[in-house]
């Protein structure tokens, strides 16, 4: 598998799920490039690209709620955050990420 | 007050979380999940189903726990300079 061309695969893919939902891959290219790489290495060793940063717990209904891009499933936390948990994808409107803190669904006062 | 942490090896925020205690030089025991045994793992995604906690990092500070890589909340838990 070349890493590369799947990356770019993932970042073609996901584009076109993100979107629609009002996201767009973080303006960091670097975090960018370092989650997707990551990715790409669940991947290869799980069979599908799950979130670099939530555990995969071996249980099929909570796992498919981990894969990228999984922000359906985490909509109310992620929009209030205008990030989605590891930092991919955020707001269309967002230039700066770095401006937008990684709180829990917790922290926010939202039931999970 | 004892500081530890649950992370992933392949999650930038938990290689910020142990790279801001590292130079705030506060001492910490962290495992990484995904390197973790199939037991270890069990016991840690219970603590965390307790904590009502879903991603990482997952630090404990004290008897308090924080969810992600929050340097404001770590400094004022810790009582020192952000």
């Amino acid at each position: 598998m070349n890493v590369e061309s799947r990356k770019k695969a993932l970042r073609y893919f996901f584009t076109r799920v993100v979107e629609p939902l009002g996201f767009k891959f973080t303006p960091d290219n670097e975090l960018a490039e370092f989650l997707l790489e990551q990715e790409v290495k669940l991947e290869a060793k799980h069979g599908i690209p799950f979130c670099p940063c939530q555990p995969i717990r071996n249980d099929r209904a909570r796992d498919m709620q981990i894969v990228c891009p999984c922000i359906p499933f985490h909509r109310e936390h992620f929009d209030a955050m205008k990030r989605c948990w590891c930092g991919l994808f955020v707001h269309q409107d967002v230039t700066d990420p770095d401006s937008l803190p990684q709180l829990s669904a917790k922290d926010l006062g939202l039931g999970r | 007050m004892k500081v530890s942490m649950y992370t992933l090896s392949t999650c930038p925020w938990c290689m910020k979380t142990k790279k801001w205690f590292t130079e705030h030089k506060v001492p910490f025991d962290y495992v990484d999940y995904d390197l973790a045994d199939e037991t270890t793992q069990g016991r840690i995604v219970r603590e965390m189903d307790q904590a009502g906690v879903s991603g990482f990092p997952f630090v404990k500070i004290g008897d308090q726990v924080v969810e992600g890589y929050q340097p404001k909340k770590f400094a004022q838990m810790l009582g020192i300079p952000a």
